[in-house]
């Protein structure tokens, strides 16, 4: 797939997601996926395979979050396999916080299927208002 | 082929000679960084540059400007690192006017901390000089290592 068809692709699952059917896009997620959370801080860890990054960290994300919850994209930018995404969240804690962090994702693709996610975000704000990821959760080293 | 093709096929190939140009351009800037040489990244920020540090961290905001860039970033940060600052290029993805790059800090502090941060950095090109430069990194790092600048402090 060429580089126009990636970003065409996220464009629609990402799109299709901010509006409230993330089905797409989860079922766009290969069994294999790796989404890495960069950085030195409690969140900041590789999940290796769709299993557990729909365990651990998106079902740890659904028992924090209310209801409604959603990134808008803002700019993609494409290169062969890669689709670079920049999103804000507008979200909201079960205890009414304002969750609104700004993202940058790299997206890897194969064959129409999400094999690689990166995500660089304000890991400042996630441990203020999210607080620290559970150990119990935690992916080996 | 209709002539709006032909415009059509020219125009594609603008593109990706520009795609290819700032690839090179933004490509050279991180490989004299990785060695903690800064003149070509200084040689390409244009004058009305926007740096933006994203998040909600102390050093998070809109620098406006290379003189802002140069005076209320770079320098204050260059207060809090010892020796060359090192950023590794580890991933670069163009496509037109934009070059995103995935980066690694290997820094220390002046009081012998180390502080490797990691980076993507969001950059939009115009005529070969930088003019708007998105940082995404681990805010929260930065406020464990290096705390906030100076004129945060004394707010």
């Amino acid at each position: 797939m060429t580089a126009a068809t990636n970003k065409q692709l996220m464009q629609d699952l990402l799109g299709r997601a901010a509006a409230g059917d993330r089905a797409p896009y989860l079922a766009a997620i290969a069994d294999d996926v790796t989404m890495t959370v960069t950085g030195q801080y409690s969140w900041a860890q590789t999940f290796r395979g769709k299993a557990a990054l729909l365990r651990d960290l998106y079902g740890h994300l659904a028992t924090l979050l209310a209801e409604g919850r959603r990134t808008i994209p803002l700019r993609f930018i494409a290169e062969n396999d890669v689709v670079v995404v920049e999103g804000k969240g507008e979200m909201r804690t079960k205890a009414g916080a304002t969750y609104d962090n700004d993202y940058c994702l790299i997206y890897r693709l194969r064959e129409g299927r999400i094999v690689e996610i990166r995500e660089y975000c304000d890991s400042a704000l996630t441990e203020r208002v999210l607080g620290p990821f559970p150990a119990e959760r935690k992916q080996p080293a | 082929m209709s002539g709006a093709e032909i415009m059509s096929n020219a125009e594609s190939r603008a593109v990706e000679n520009e795609t290819v140009e700032n690839k090179r351009i933004i490509q050279q800037v991180f490989d004299a960084l990785a060695e903690g040489r800064t003149q070509a990244m200084l040689d390409h920020l244009a004058e009305d540059i926007s740096f933006v540090v994203m998040g909600t961290g102390s050093w998070s905001r809109s620098y406006d400007g290379k003189a802002a860039v140069l005076a209320e970033l770079f320098a204050p940060l260059r207060a809090k690192l010892a020796g060359q600052i090192i950023l590794a290029p580890l991933r670069l993805i163009a496509e037109g006017d934009h070059v995103v790059v995935q980066a690694k800090g290997r820094n220390m502090t002046v009081d012998g901390k180390a502080y490797g941060n990691t980076y993507c950095n969001v950059i939009r090109l115009e005529g070969g000089l930088i003019r708007e430069w998105i940082e995404y990194c681990d805010t929260l790092l930065i406020e464990t290592t290096l705390g906030p600048p100076p004129a945060a402090r004394a707010r």
